[in-house]
């Protein structure tokens, strides 16, 4: 299961970041690594990115769909 | 290991503020040198590093402002600038900044920053967000476990400033202890034992530290592989080697095998450091946060910011603009009656830049200032990057654009600088060819002082929207041409933070400055140029060679040839010479409402100016250079010059 397929509100694990060296680096710079904890704040109009928050900080990036499909994650629960 | 540093008192130290985007790094800067580099609360405010000598107790202080960085290895190019600048073996002191509300994330950079083993301390930034999150971080066991002084900070209001500069000198005097980062005991065996086999011919070439060399090598640093290739290729195939055979042992792709153990660390220096107490309830900042990153609020609020932008610049700088007008004409007169021959030409040149400055100007321009100032400050930008990033998707473009783009409207030269923040070749050049199309302040200003003025609110909104849409069709054709696809976005969303009052009229100020300082001459220097070229008659050559394009292809009179070839040094001039070039103190009684739209669409499109041009030269070569004058001035011709025929 990827990012791409959470709903707002939703909360999983990162289970892995595929994609390319470029992508995982980038996700990781913003504390995005596989075994963090997060949750779909918003999903952006006209199939804009999705705004995730780190739930342990809280701190918060937006993550582009095409860039999500990379990012698997483990769903936990709605 | 003691590293001690002998340097005689007289040398120069060379301190680099060093750490995550929008931790605070040029804050700080600011605070010790005097309000210099630009702030803003978005990652990638700073994209090249910027220098000030500074005397702190008693020392010469040489004071690095370096773009963030999410980790040394650099993605973006203004992240290589900070790297290449760490890694050039010149600092002497770097101060880690980190934004203490983000300490696990930041702690990345600070290991790696570690492995360089280069005196360092830790300045713990925006503590008082921190403690908003109910954070408290227990500074004696990190610095007990790290090695390194750790400081808490306020830098925004310039608390602990002091304190941490005092710590960066007593670092640099009296040395500091390693303690480097202690990885599993495999990954310490797989280090020394490539170690054992470093060759002396490196240690000679590379000035930076072997064990951090290394670990540069096993986390697939491509620019290191390529040095250490060139020096002995066989070391670097035991390297990669023992890569592998680690990658294997833990079951992780070998690119991010060691970054997984520097992680591990981090999250169990953060657990031994930080403990969460509860947190406060929601503040103001979050519940306005929460409007605007629904879809109603956030297209209300960045419809609301453009409007906001223009209307109040527009209403303001009229209103100066009226309100100075009588004063400044009766100087004039005065000046003229006292005045006669060369001195006249003289007094009139700088009394007409004066009044351009004054009058025409800075009524407008300060408005606006303040408001990009605003939107940099409070976290607006990435919040409209993310409103508007699948809307930009269809133009070829996404969200980190944004960025750019906003800023274009103040100046066109920090815009284009500011795409080095994106990642991908293909979304930077884009990006900085569709720039110079965004009508920046002194484009502003002439709308609003020319269309604004004389055709009313409709047409000048209309321009605005004509402009958006030719900057967006532009990129959607270049996007089409490439061949590359852009992965899309991940960008940083800072919390919502107050604009600080004494920030904002310092960025302002600063601005302001900058266009006295540099404009203001070149305005006041063309304004006796041009009575200089009409005394000789050189205006009159090139309003004939541009005639072709004023009077044929734009129906405008000849006379603005010089006015639109000034234009080129600097947009303003267009307009302030449009009233001695027309010989006229109201154009509406030259031009008519046709022209006025023609010669207002045309300057906002047509050829960047100097500055924007060798920007680009600078940020994407000659190619990109030209490219962007050669779309810019067909364009304008285009558009202006259809204006011109239909209507
Ligand atoms: N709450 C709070 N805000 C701060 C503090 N220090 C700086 N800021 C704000 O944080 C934002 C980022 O500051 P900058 O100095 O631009 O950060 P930077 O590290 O230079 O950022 P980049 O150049 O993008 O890497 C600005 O809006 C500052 O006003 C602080 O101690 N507390
Ligand atoms: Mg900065």
């Amino acid at each position: 299961m990827t990012l791409l397929e959470l709903k707002e509100g939703d909360t999983a694990v990162i289970s892995r970041v595929s994609g390319g060296k470029g992508i995982s680096a980038r996700m990781a710079g913003l504390g995005l690594h596989a075994g963090k904890k997060i949750r779909v704040v918003r999903a952006a109009p006209f199939r804009g990115p999705l705004l995730i928050e780190d739930i342990s900080s809280g701190a918060r990036a937006m993550i582009g769909r095409g860039i999500a499909s990379h990012v698997e994650i483990l769903d936990e629960k709605r | 290991m003691w590293k001690s540093l002998t340097k005689s008192d007289n040398t120069e130290i060379v301190i680099a503020l060093a750490g995550q985007p929008n931790c605070g790094k040029s804050t700080i800067f600011n605070a010790v040198a005097g309000f210099k580099v630009n702030t803003g609360n978005f990652s990638g405010t700073t994209v090249s590093y910027a220098e000030t000598q500074v005397y702190i107790g008693g020392r010469t202080v040489r004071l690095i402002d370096l773009p963030g960085t999410y980790s040394i290895s650099a993605i973006d190019v203004a992240e290589r600038v900070a790297r290449d600048y760490l890694l050039s073996g010149q600092v002497d002191v770097i101060i880690n900044v980190v934004d203490a509300s983000l300490l696990s994330r930041s702690l990345e950079l600070t290991l790696q920053l570690m492995e360089m083993n280069v005196p360092m301390v830790i300045a713990l930034n925006m503590i008082d967000d921190a403690q908003k999150k109910g954070m408290e971080i227990d500074i004696k066991a990190l610095t007990s476990l790290t090695g390194l002084e750790a400081y808490p900070l306020i830098a925004v209001q310039g608390s602990g400033v002091h304190e941490l500069f005092d710590a960066a000198l007593r670092v640099s005097e009296n040395g500091f202890r390693r303690v480097p980062p202690v990885y599993d005991r495999d990954v310490e065996e797989c280090i020394a034992r490539i170690e054992a086999r470093y060759p002396s011919l490196l240690r000679e070439r590379l000035k930076v530290d072997t064990r951090f060399v290394i670990i540069r090598l096993l986390e697939m640093d491509e620019e290191f592989e390529r040095i250490v290739a060139e020096v002995d290729r066989e070391f670097l195939e035991y390297v990669i080697e023992n890569r592998r055979s680690l990658a294997e042992v833990h079951d992780w792709p070998e690119s991010g095998v060691f970054a997984s153990h520097r992680h591990a660390l981090v999250l169990d220096l953060f657990e031994q450091v930080v403990s969460v107490k509860s947190r406060s309830g929601m503040g103001l900042s979050e519940k306005i946060d929460r409007f605007i990153i629904n879809p109603v609020g956030g297209l209300a609020a960045t419809v609301g910011v453009f409007f906001l932008m223009f209307a109040v610049s527009f209403w303001f700088g009229n209103l100066i603009a009226g309100l100075v007008e009588a004063p400044l004409e009766s100087l004039g007169v005065f000046l003229m009656s006292h005045t006669s021959g060369y001195t006249a030409m003289l007094v009139s040149g700088v009394y007409d830049g004066f009044t351009a400055g004054v009058g025409i100007v800075l009524p407008y321009l300060v408005p606006l200032l303040v408001i990009l100032s605003l939107l940099e400050d409070t976290g607006l930008l990435p919040r409209i990057a993310f409103m508007a990033d699948g809307l930009l998707h269809r133009f070829g473009l996404h969200g980190k654009s944004v960025v750019p783009i906003i800023m274009g409207y103040g100046c066109n030269v920090p815009a284009i600088m500011a795409a080095r923040n994106l990642e991908y070749e293909r979304d930077r050049i884009i990006t900085m060819l569709m720039v110079p199309f965004i009508a920046c302040s002194a484009r502003t200003v002439i709308i609003l002082a020319l269309a604004g003025k004389y055709l009313g609110a409709g047409y000048t909104t209309l321009i605005y929207l004509g402009n958006i849409a030719i900057a967006l069709g532009v990129s959607s054709v270049l996007s089409r041409l490439s061949e590359d696809m852009s992965p899309g976005i991940i960008m940083d969303v800072p919390p919502l933070r107050k604009p600080y009052l004494h920030v904002v009229m310092r960025k302002v100020w600063v601005r302001i400055q900058e266009f006295l300082l540099f404009a203001w001459p070149v305005i006041a220097i063309s304004s006796i140029a041009l009575a200089v070229f009409s005394y000789v008659g050189i205006d009159e050559v090139i309003n004939r060679v541009l005639s072709p394009i004023t009077t044929f292809i734009l129906d405008l009179p000849s006379e603005l040839g010089i006015t639109l070839f000034l234009g080129i040094f600097r947009k303003e001039l267009t307009l302030i010479m449009l009233n001695s070039a027309l010989n006229t103190a109201d154009v509406s009684t030259v031009l008519s409402s046709v022209q006025l739209l023609v010669l207002v669409v045309f300057t906002a499109l047509y050829i960047p100016c100097i500055a924007t041009i060798s920007t680009l030269w600078k940020e994407g070569g000659w190619k990109v250079a030209l490219l962007s004058i050669a779309l810019n001035t067909t364009i304008a011709l285009v558009v202006a010059g259809s204006l011109a025929f239909l209507l």
